[in-house]
C-alpha cells in the first residue's frame, strides 16, 4: 500500500488498492411514508416513493434555490419549525429536502414499483398492490402529472378479464419503452409513444414462474427478468428473441440491473450473493458474496465503477466492480431496505445513494469530501 | 358433488324467488319445496350420491312439503323466513369458505330462531333436501374450539368444571351469566390457529399458568364468545395470538380482534381488541429462514394474493385502518412471496414451546 503522507491528507488513501470509501448521512427524511417504503424513483433534483400509502411523495434533493430561504443553521431552524406548527406548509418549500408535490390516490392499496426514464426523466410509470401500472409526466412547471396512455393487456384465455397483473416496471432510459413482468413470468413491453402509444409490442414468455424484477438496458436493446425459481433471461428487444437464459440463482432473484455500458447485468436475491454476468456471452464472471441477508435492491453508480446493494437485515454495501470487493458497508437499522439507489450525478455534486425501507423514512448518503 | 353445485342450486332458489315476486300474479306467492326428512330415521341425509339420484326406493316416508309465503298461517309464514335466512347464512359461509356451526347460525339471529333446535332441524331438513351431507354446506354440529388451562367454571347448581381436567383440551363451554369464571390462576391467554400446534402446547407446562385456546382455523362464535368472557372477566390478563404468517393467519388474528364482517352486528359483542399479535412477523422468517434454509416457507398462491389484495382495502387492514403494523405486514408478505406455518418453529431448537415461552417472557 502506497500511503501518500507527504501530501498529508489521509483521504488520499481512498486511491490505493486496498481502498475503502466513506460515505456519510447526510440527511434523513424520517417517516415520510405510513408503512415500509417499497418503491423509490431518483431524478437529479428529486425522489418519488411509494409505500403501503396511496399516495405518491416526492421530495427535494437538491439545496434550496431561492436565496432568501432561512439557513440551516438551528436557531433559524427552530424559528422555522415554529412558524410550521402554525402555519402550515408553506415553509416547507424552501426546506434542503422539502415535500415537492404528492401524487395522491395514485395506488388505492399502495405502490411497490416505481421507474423513471433514467436520461430525460420526463416520464414515470409506478405499480399498485391491486396490479395497476400508472404513467407520470413531468411537465414543464415541473410538477408530475397523471399520463392518459392506456396500456393494451393481453386477455385471459377463456374470459375477457385481463390477465397477467403487473408486478414489476422499468422504463427505457428515453422514457419510450415500458417493461414489466406478471405473476405467471410473462414479460410485456409497450410503447408509450407516438400514434401507437400503448401498444403492446413484445410479449415473452418464460416458464411461469413470477418476475420479482425487471430491467432495460441504457442503450434500450435488452431487457432482463429475475424471477422467483432463480431463472434469469436477458431478451434482445431488437429482435424479439431470447437472447441468453443465464445460470440460474436458484433462489428467487429480486433485484437485476444492467450496467450503464450494458456491458454487464447483475442479479441478486435470495442466495445473498450478487452474481455479475457479461451480457454479450451470457457468461456469469463474479459473484460478490458478503451479505448475511436477502438482497431486495441493486443499483450500478453513473460510470457502472460501483454497485450499491440493500439487504432485508438494513444492511447496504458499495461494492467495486473492478475488484469485485465491498467497500462500505452502511447499516443505521434492521429494518428491510427494499430499495436502494444512487442519485443521478450533476455537475460538482459528490456521488451520492438514497435508503428506504421499512423505517418509512429515506436516508441521503454523500461521498466524504476529498474522494 | 361440490359445494359449487350446492351454491348454484340455492341461487336457483333465490331467483325462484325473485321470479315469484315480480309476477305478482294471484298465486305468486313465495314457495320453497323441502324434502322432510322421516320423523323416526336416525340418518339425516342418506343420500351421498350424485345429485340427480333418486330416493332410494322403499322410502316411502319422505314427504315433499311445500313452504309459502304468507302461507295460509304466521307459522308458515316464520318458517318461510327461517329457511331463507339459513339459506343466505350457509350460502355466505359457502360463498367465502368460511366453516360455521348450528350455533353460528342461531347466534346470527337469535330472535327469528327462538331456540337452537329450530336451526338444527332446518339445517338437516336443507342438507336432506339437496341430497347432500351436512358438511358440504360447510355447516358443523358443535363448537370447535379447544381449550386447556388452569381455571374453574362454577355453575349455579355447584357443579364445577376444572379447565385442566383433560389433558388434550375440553370443547369449549358455554359460559352463562350465572356461572362464576375463576381465573386466579391464569397469567396469559394464549390463542393459536392450528390444532397440531395447541397439541405441542398442551404437552408443556404452559397450561399450569395459562389458558390455551384454539378455533382450528377461523374462529367460531362460541370460541369468540369463550374468548371475549375471559377478558371480560379479567381485563388486566394479557391475551396473545400465534397465527401463520400468511393472509389467512392474519384474517383470523382480525377476526378475534375485530370480528368478521359478515358478523357486523355481533362484533360489538364479541370483539377482543386487546389481544396481542405474538407471531408469525415477517422478521421471524427471514431469521428462521437463515438457519433452516426454506424448510416450512412457502411460496404465495393466487388465492392467498387476491385474499391479501381484498383484506388492504378493509377497515382493519385498510390505508388508515385500526392496525397499522398488520397492514404492513400485509405488505410486506406480498412483497417477499412467502408465507410460513407456524409449524417452521419446530425447526428450531426447542421447538413452537421454547419460542412460545421466549416471547412470552417466560424463559
Amino acid at each position: 500500500m502506497v500511503v501518500l503522507s507527504s501530501l498529508g491528507s489521509p483521504q488520499w488513501r481512498i486511491n490505493t488498492s486496498t481502498q475503502s470509501k466513506q460515505y456519510l448521512t447526510l440527511h434523513t427524511l424520517e417517516s415520510i411514508h405510513p408503512t415500509d417504503i417499497f418503491a423509490l424513483a431518483p431524478t437529479p433534483s428529486s425522489i418519488l416513493t411509494g409505500s403501503g400509502s396511496s399516495t405518491i411523495q416526492i421530495h427535494s434533493t437538491v439545496p434550496p434555490t431561492n436565496p432568501s430561504a432561512p439557513s440551516t443553521t438551528s436557531p433559524a431552524k427552530a424559528a422555522t419549525t415554529a412558524i410550521d406548527g402554525a402555519g402550515g406548509q408553506s415553509n416547507e418549500q424552501g426546506k434542503e429536502f422539502a415535500k415537492l408535490q404528492e401524487l395522491k390516490a395514485a395506488h388505492a392499496l399502495g405502490c411497490h414499483h416505481i421507474a423513471v426514464a433514467r436520461e430525460t426523466f420526463r416520464r414515470a410509470a409506478s405499480v399498485g398492490f391491486g396490479g395497476e401500472v400508472k404513467l407520470w409526466a413531468y411537465t414543464a412547471d415541473e410538477t408530475w402529472i397523471e399520463e392518459m396512455i392506456e396500456l393494451d393487456m393481453p386477455l385471459d384465455g377463456k374470459t375477457t378479464k385481463k390477465a397477467g397483473e403487473a408486478w414489476a416496471v422499468a422504463l427505457s432510459y428515453n422514457g419510450r419503452f415500458l417493461a414489466s413482468t406478471t405473476h405467471d413470468g410473462r414479460i410485456n413491453v409497450w410503447e408509450l409513444e407516438g400514434s401507437d402509444a400503448g401498444k403492446r409490442i413484445r410479449e415473452y414468455e418464460t416458464k411461469g414462474s413470477w418476475g420479482m424484477c425487471i430491467d432495460i438496458s441504457a442503450d434500450g436493446r435488452f431487457t432482463a427478468s429475475g424471477h422467483e425459481n432463480g431463472s434469469l433471461y436477458i431478451f434482445n428487444n431488437d429482435t424479439g428473441r431470447l437472447l441468453h437464459s443465464l445460470p440460474s440463482l436458484l433462489r428467487p432473484v429480486r433485484s437485476v440491473a444492467f450496467s450503464p455500458h450494458t456491458t454487464l447485468l447483475a442479479a441478486a436475491g435470495d442466495s445473498r450473493t450478487i452474481a455479475l454476468y457479461e451480457v454479450s456471452s451470457g457468461e456469469q464472471v463474479a459473484n460478490l458474496a458478503g451479505h448475511s441477508a436477502w438482497i431486495l435492491s441493486i443499483d450500478f453508480n453513473s460510470t457502472g465503477e460501483y454497485l450499491l446493494s440493500g439487504g432485508f437485515d438494513g444492511r447496504a454495501k458499495v461494492w467495486n466492480v473492478g475488484t469485485r470487493t465491498c467497500v462500505v458497508t452502511h447499516g443505521e437499522s434492521e429494518k428491510p431496505l427494499w430499495v436502494v439507489r444512487w442519485l443521478p450525478k450533476i455537475g460538482g455534486r459528490s456521488e451520492m445513494f438514497v435508503v428506504a425501507g421499512g423505517t418509512g423514512g429515506v436516508g441521503v448518503l454523500r461521498e466524504a469530501s476529498g474522494g | 358433488m361440490t359445494s359449487d353445485w350446492v351454491i348454484s342450486r340455492m341461487e336457483a332458489i333465490f331467483e325462484d324467488q325473485v321470479d315469484a315476486m315480480e309476477r305478482c300474479e294471484d298465486d305468486g306467492k313465495l314457495a320453497i319445496c323441502m324434502r322432510i326428512r322421516p320423523r323416526n330415521s336416525v340418518v339425516p341425509a342418506p343420500f351421498q350420491g350424485e345429485h340427480d339420484a333418486e330416493p332410494a326406493s322403499g322410502e316411502a316416508s319422505v314427504r315433499m312439503r311445500t313452504i309459502r309465503f304468507p302461507g295460509k298461517s304466521t307459522p308458515e309464514a316464520w318458517k318461510y323466513t327461517v329457511i331463507t335466512r339459513i339459506l343466505e347464512l350457509i350460502h355466505e359461509a359457502l360463498i367465502s369458505g368460511v366453516a360455521i356451526t348450528k350455533r353460528d347460525i342461531y347466534y346470527r339471529q337469535p330472535d327469528l330462531f327462538v331456540t337452537q333446535s329450530v336451526v338444527d332441524r332446518c339445517v338437516d331438513d336443507l342438507a336432506f333436501t339437496f341430497g347432500v351431507p351436512r358438511s358440504l354446506l360447510n355447516v358443523s354440529a358443535a363448537a370447535k374450539g379447544l381449550v386447556l388451562g388452569n381455571f374453574t367454571i362454577v355453575r349455579a347448581d355447584g357443579a364445577a368444571m376444572n379447565g385442566l381436567s383433560e389433558k388434550e383440551g375440553v370443547l369449549v363451554p358455554n359460559i352463562v351469566p350465572t356461572d362464576t369464571l375463576n381465573l386466579r390462576s391464569v397469567e396469559f391467554v394464549l390463542v393459536v390457529e392450528k390444532e397440531a400446534t395447541f397439541r405441542t402446547l398442551a404437552s408443556s407446562n404452559l397450561k399450569d399458568s395459562g389458558i390455551l385456546l384454539t378455533a382450528k382455523g377461523y374462529p367460531d362464535i362460541a370460541t369468540r364468545s369463550f374468548l371475549r368472557t375471559i377478558s371480560t372477566t379479567n381485563s388486566t390478563l394479557p391475551l396473545f395470538a400465534l397465527v401463520d404468517f400468511d393472509p389467512d393467519g392474519l384474517a383470523i388474528l382480525s377476526t378475534y380482534t375485530h370480528g368478521s364482517a359478515s358478523l357486523a352486528h355481533e362484533n360489538a359483542a364479541l370483539s377482543v381488541p386487546s389481544i396481542q399479535w405474538l407471531g408469525i412477523k415477517s422478521q421471524d422468517v427471514s431469521a428462521l429462514e437463515g438457519v433452516h434454509a426454506r424448510q416450512g416457507l412457502l411460496k404465495l398462491t393466487k388465492r392467498d394474493r387476491g385474499l391479501a389484495q381484498r383484506m388492504l382495502g378493509n377497515e382493519v387492514f385498510g390505508e388508515g385502518g385500526l392496525e397499522g403494523e398488520w397492514r404492513n405486514e400485509l405488505l410486506v408478505m406480498l412483497m417477499l412471496g412467502v408465507k410460513a406455518e407456524i409449524q417452521i418453529l419446530e425447526a428450531r431448537e426447542g421447538g413452537v414451546v421454547e419460542w412460545v415461552k421466549k416471547r412470552l417472557g417466560l424463559v
